[in-house]
């Protein structure tokens, strides 16, 4: 749902069905002081060794400028700042849309210092056969409060990808919304989670399949450790006479020990006849015995919990077809795996 | 080398090795046959420090240094390899990168400089050539998906590239066909050598065909009840355990 981070009054309560798990007011009791600090540059970039040239006018609404100029890569830097006293608060809202047959890589880094409250909301347009992947980085301060949402409208034969890693904050909420075109459109919504602390990340994600012959694909990995909260909220609704579709959707985590939480709610609504769907969704413990058998081999525990952790998140990012993309991302799920054990 | 005094283990309150006496010296192979449910396994598992495997009494040194006193990692470092019976798959990791995080950290704790990336990948092919692995497979995860026969080549190539002093191989040879087992026994062969000991924990004579041990021991109910030379492999394939069983009951 829309709401309007300045007005407390427009927040979602825990009353509202899609933000259950997720209490916003407890996290920011009042509206925050508009920012100054917030940072936002839209670059062009040479992923290939990463120089890139500003491009933006420093604010959302100029995103479609900078795809304009971005030949198909661009890259997304935003930062927020808190004050000295209180809490900052940053609102935006951007919009891209890609041409019949334009593709994007866009890669989303979100970080900041101090106490923030940051709400974005994005929206993608991919007219007939437009490609569009974003790799989402949610690197907050354990300070923030922030509420990413982007709402996707797709069209025949377009394919949208998602790839969203987080480590959580006080309070993250990273939100998708996707009407599917069908007809040939092919959808993905990953995601990985690294949480400790007390750290709360919500990954909720909603798509509509409205027409016939449309696919969707999710795999989301996490782990949570400490009192660190992850939810997922995934929802696929396949409209009547949407037949042809082919839904899946897993959702695997692990829980390092006991205190930390996950909370998981899959839901398939189908109102269509010849369909397939499945969903799946895991919660376990760390694997002690691979735990021994990587220390029989002269790993110390702290390095073979780091790298059976990181393995675990690893096939999420594995996904990620741009190679300069891909190893940017793993090579940060396995500095923030170490930083679990203080490596 | 190797010395156990009097080793008493229990895993969930049940006592599985009774006073269990063995020493295995430098330069030697020593192998540990015995019935089902014996305790063979339990032996490599609580000197290489699994959780839950509780000591009571007894004691287990390698080189003079206390291994029961160590963390699994430690021991290790201190140069001691347990081959598993059902080696571990570790989805997302590449065998390579295991194989290096492992030989870094046991470098790092006895005080030696890391090996380069360059150096690690020139002896692990020239390794995994040997043992007839394909350099594709190092990059995939360790263990997942590999048959019974790859999975105790790769226990092969890490014992080459982390040169332990001293091996327990436990069932190595299940699951291998006669191929297989032929590789494998050729890969330990080579490891053999004055400065190093083994313990061969097997079932069957079969594998003792091709890892010739100096002495088998003979373990029945917790404890050493036979010791001999390598004639007794034969003996036993033979006859069976029957006869050491009934002496211990």
């Amino acid at each position: 749902m829309a709401f309007d981070l300045f007005d407390p009054a427009s927040w979602p309560t825990r009353r509202d069905e899609d933000w259950k798990y997720s209490d916003l007011s407890r996290s920011l009791r009042e509206a925050p002081q508009p920012s100054h600090l917030t940072h936002i540059q839209a670059q062009v970039a040479d992923f290939n060794g990463f120089y890139w040239h500003c491009a933006g006018d420093g604010q959302l609404a100029g995103l479609q400028e900078a795809v304009r100029q971005a030949r198909g890569r661009l890259y997304l830097d935003m930062g927020d700042f808190g004050l000295e006293d209180g809490v900052s608060g940053y609102q935006g809202e951007g919009r891209i849309a890609l041409a019949e047959g334009e593709s994007l890589i866009l890669l989303e880094d979100y970080t900041g210092a101090f106490d923030y409250a940051a709400h974005t909301t994005l929206h993608f347009d991919l007219a007939k056969g437009a490609h569009l992947t974003r790799v989402v980085i949610l690197d907050e301060p354990e300070t923030a409060v922030s509420v990413r949402q982007s709402y996707v409208t797709t069209a025949p034969d377009s394919v949208y990808k998602q790839y969203v890693f987080a480590t959580g904050a006080k309070f993250q909420r990273f939100e998708s919304h996707v009407d599917h075109a069908g007809h040939g459109a092919e959808v993905e919504m990953h995601g990985a989670y690294l949480l400790k602390d007390q750290a709360h990340f919500d990954y909720t994600t909603r798509v509509r399949h409205a027409d016939i012959n449309g696919t969707t694909q999710q795999l989301i990995k996490g782990l949570t450790k400490d009192r660190a909260t992850a939810v997922f909220q995934g929802r696929i609704l396949v409209e009547r006479g949407a037949d042809g579709t082919d839904a899946r959707m897993h959702h695997q985590a692990l829980m390092l020990n006991d205190g930390a939480r996950v909370r998981a709610k899959p839901e398939l609504e189908i109102y269509a006849d010849d369909v397939q769907c499945a969903h799946g969704n895991t919660v376990g413990a760390l694997d002690e015995a691979a735990l021994f058998f990587c220390q029989s081999r002269g790993m110390d525990e702290a390095t073979a919990r780091a790298l059976l952790m990181q393995a675990f998140v690893v096939p999420v990012a594995e996904q990620i077809a741009d190679e300069v993309v891909r190893d940017m991302v793993l090579n940060w799920l396995e500095h923030k795996a170490g930083g679990f054990y203080g490596l | 080398m190797l010395n156990i005094e009097n080793l008493t283990v229990a895993v969930e309150d049940k006592t599985i090795l009774k006073g269990l006496t063995l020493n295995v010296p430098a330069g030697e192979v020593h192998a540990i046959m015995g019935p089902n449910g014996a305790g063979k396994s339990t032996l490599g598992y609580t000197l290489a420090g699994r959780p839950n495997y509780e000591v009571s009494e007894g004691s287990a040194t390698l080189n003079g240094e206390d291994l029961l006193a160590m963390e699994v990692h430690e021991r290790a470092s201190a140069g001691l390899y347990l081959s598993f019976q059902y080696p571990l798959e570790i989805p997302g990791v590449p065998a390579m990168t295991f194989i290096r995080t492992a030989l870094n950290a046991q470098r790092k704790l006895r005080g030696e400089d890391e090996v380069g990336a360059p150096q690690f990948l020139k002896d692990i092919r020239e390794i995994a050539k040997t043992l007839k692995i394909d350099t594709e497979m190092l990059k995939r995860p360790l263990n997942v998906g590999f048959s019974g026969g790859e999975k105790k080549r790769m226990e092969v190539l890490q014992m080459a590239l982390l040169k332990p002093k001293f091996l327990i191989l436990d069932e190595t040879d299940s699951g291998l066909d006669i191929d297989a087992l032929k590789v494998v026994s050729e890969g330990v062969n080579a490891l053999r050598s004055p400065e190093r000991g083994m313990l061969v924990i097997t079932h069957y004579q079969r594998l003792l065909d091709h890892i010739k041990p100096d002495r088998i021991h003979i373990l029945v109910d917790g404890r050493i009840v036979h010791s001999g030379g390598p004639e007794l492999a034969l003996e036993l394939e033979a006859h069976g355990y029957d006869r050491y069983v009934n002496e211990a009951a």
